[in-house]
């Protein structure tokens, strides 16, 4: 992160908020990562948390009255001035960045071959004849491994498993060569076994070309082993920051950690207890006065309520928004005096073990 | 297996649901049929919670809508407390005693949002089971049970009375459809992909739910699922299913311990963190399943199966035991 070269991506103090009936919400809430080429980065986080919006924000994607403020480089340029005059930059989006969507089903046009998707974007984009950009066509489908790319061409996107149409939207993604690829829970909708593949073959490509990667995703194991580097977002923050490695083996938020702890372990024996998250996210209106996650947060006390924690960093390429960062002494200390008190200083209940009374049987607090 | 037999079937007093040699056939036109689930036997005991994974395509959910007669299967018997006295064979009735069996199953689908009526208040939702069946007015033990069952999955039943379904978070809603079931007083339920739409934080939530009422209630569940995480830290018996066959069937640590199928194995080890009983040579798995209206012979796993053989083209492996409560459809099991 440190960087010894100019990062590709910079995000500084982003904050995007939407004017809706219940007030103004902050989606994103003072967001500020550097991205360098060749580097890949995970965003993980429940929904709502503002993963999404971050990405649509880089992919200028943002409906025209969403309020947006902080800065956006990349590769020197400024994206926001940039957005601002759409026409001009116009092969910037789709051709440096591009971006891989959820749903395959709905990002794909059902009355358009594959074929003409692809090749749609190479010849806007890059200026090439019909023919050039069909045989270009042809070959990112084989690079993305689709058997038979020539028949596939011609074939409608119902025609396609989901495997198969997650593929075509990666290889319409890369059709002009992206320096960046943005992937939103390319996976969520797939079977485990084409999850994998399809995650194999987004390193691969970014392995190959170079290219920068951000994977955005709710589910932490989809990151692990796979990207250089976590951000962990709730409600618009990013709580901790990390080496993907770390993340797992040292996760200093207690965020990150009952994230972890939540996600049933393919190696636990059956019929284990697993530990839920307390309450919801919050929908966030105003900048909190303390930390976002305190109300669910078996550490929190009085100082968490009282001021927002900053994003602090611990170790090199580490950093963590907490009061009591997991595995200090001060963790420990508001641990145990929340245990022996019976709650926290926002009201959560937790049992002497420290585990959350509300993750065990809701409390009323989770009802609407 | 991908292959037939019966061996799986337990003979105890226990057992509560049999599925016997159930086959689940539609006819696509011009001949063709799709061989949705083709011969598959197994049995759910009085309290535990059966597992059912495979990718999608591969007859889970044609299974679980079979048990309920939704529609009735091709052919296969589907029996409740088989060898008593009051055994019933579902795919034999029709009409009204099938009406009067149903309320003993019920079923929990995957979207919340899309199995709830928008328009209605989710009191309504939830006691319209015992509506229909009390000729409109539930009466005040029936209040009393929408009341009790709603309190039990944790929503609020004075919420419930005025709030509609869109009222509710994701997490939230998935509790309803829950409710609903609960209120008949079934015997099993159902559950067919009941987290696969939610957060990581709320899937945490509804399974420790689906577990509280399953002891509260005295439940048989049948839980269906792509995550085998998910189905591992739920079921007591697994059975693992391959375009309409049976692969795996055993016990939930068992099975997960010591996978004797290749196709098993391949699952396990795709997942974003893979078993540790499996290894990283075992994730061999191509993308597509074959059409299944047109099945490999032999066993229909070894088109994707690294260890195919010729046998296992010409000859459909018979379920066989390896070990105790562990059943195996394969000519080449692990062991």
């Amino acid at each position: 992160m440190t960087g010894r070269q100019a990062p590709l991506l910079s995000v500084r103090d982003l904050k995007v908020v939407f004017p809706t009936p219940i007030g103004m919400v902050h989606a994103v809430d003072g967001v500020s990562f550097d991205l360098e080429a060749g580097q890949s980065m995970g965003i993980v986080g429940e929904s709502g948390s503002g993963k999404t919006v971050t990405a649509k924000t880089l992919m200028n994607l943002l409906p025209s009255y969403a309020l947006v403020d902080g800065s956006v480089n990349f590769d020197g340029r400024d994206l926001r001035s940039l957005a601002a005059k759409r026409k001009a930059e116009k092969h910037l989006w789709g051709v440096e960045i591009s971006m891989v969507f959820q749903d395959p089903m709905t990002s794909l046009n059902p009355v358009k071959k594959v074929g003409e998707q692809i090749a749609e974007s190479v010849r806007y984009h890059l200026g090439q004849t019909r023919t050039a950009a069909r045989r270009r066509a042809g070959d990112l489908l084989e690079q993305v491994g689709i058997p038979e790319p020539g028949r596939r061409l011609d074939e409608y996107p119902h025609q396609l498993s989901g495997g198969l149409r997650q593929r075509v939207v990666i290889a319409a993604a890369l059709a002009c060569e992206p320096r960046l690829l943005i992937a939103d829970e390319p996976t969520t909708s797939l079977d485990v076994t084409v999850q994998k593949h399809i995650l194999d073959l987004l390193d691969d490509l970014r392995a190959e070309r170079g290219m920068s990667m951000i994977l955005i995703t709710h589910d932490l194991g989809v990151v692990k082993g796979r990207t250089d580097e976590v951000m962990v977002m709730y409600a618009g923050r990013t709580m901790e920051e990390a080496p993907t490695e770390e993340i797992f083996s040292q996760q200093r938020h207690p965020y990150t950690e009952a994230l972890i702890e939540t996600i049933p372990n393919i190696n636990s024996a059956s019929h284990t207890r697993l530990v839920p998250i307390p309450g919801q996210p919050p929908v966030t209106t105003s900048s909190p006065t303390g930390c976002p996650f305190a109300d669910r947060c078996r550490y929190a006390t009085d100082l968490c309520v009282a001021q927002c924690p900053p994003l602090t960093p611990l170790a090199d390429d580490h950093q963590v928004a907490c009061h009591t960062p997991v595995g200090t002494p001060a963790a420990e200390t508001a641990l145990a005096a929340n245990a022996a008190r019976g709650h926290t200083a926002t009201g959560l209940e937790i049992h002497q073990s420290g585990v959350p009374v509300g993750a065990v049987v809701d409390g009323p607090g989770e009802r609407v | 297996m991908a292959g037939r037999g019966t061996v799986q079937l337990r003979g105890d007093e226990d057992v509560i649901l049999r599925v016997e040699n159930l086959v689940q056939e539609f006819p696509v036109g011009r001949n063709r049929v799709v061989h949705a689930v083709s011969d598959i036997s197994f049995d759910l005991r009085k309290g535990e919670t059966l597992g059912i994974v495979g990718e999608s395509g591969c007859g889970k959910s044609t299974t679980a809508r079979a048990l309920v007669q939704l529609p009735p299967p091709t052919s296969g018997r589907v029996v409740l407390d088989p060898g008593s006295e009051n055994e019933i064979d579902l795919t034999r009735l029709s009409g009204n005693d099938l009406r009067n069996v149903r309320p003993r199953l019920q079923m929990i689908f995957q979207d919340p949002i899309s199995s709830l009526n928008p328009r209605r208040r989710v009191r309504d939702i939830v006691s319209e089971g015992l509506e229909i069946w009390s000729d409109g007015d539930i009466g005040t033990e029936g209040r009393e049970r929408v009341e009790e069952v709603l309190h039990a999955v944790g929503i609020d039943p004075a919420v419930a009375a005025s709030h509609r379904p869109h009222q509710f978070s994701g997490g939230q809603c998935q509790r309803i459809p829950i409710a609903r079931a609960l209120t008949m007083n079934p015997e099993i339920l159902i559950c067919d992909e009941p987290v696969s739409a939610l957060d990581v934080s709320v899937q945490a939530k509804i399974l420790n739910l689906l577990e509280d009422m399953k002891a509260r209630y005295d439940l048989s569940l049948v839980f269906i699922s792509h995550d085998l995480s998910v189905v591992r830290n739920v079921s007591d018996r697994v059975v693992v299913m391959y375009l309409g066959k049976l692969c795996e069937v055993g016990g939930a640590d068992r099975l997960y311990e010591a996978p004797a199928h290749p196709y098993t194995r391949a699952l396990l080890a795709s997942a974003p963190e893979p078993a540790r009983s499996v290894g990283v040579a075992d994730a061999v798995l191509g993308d597509d399943l074959p059409s299944p209206t047109d099945p490999p012979s032999g066993c229909r796993f070894r088109t994707r199966c690294p260890l195919a053989i010729d046998r296992c083209a010409s000859e459909e492996p018979l379920m066989q035991q390896i070990s105790e409560d562990h059943f195996v459809a394969c000519h080449l099991p692990f062991t």
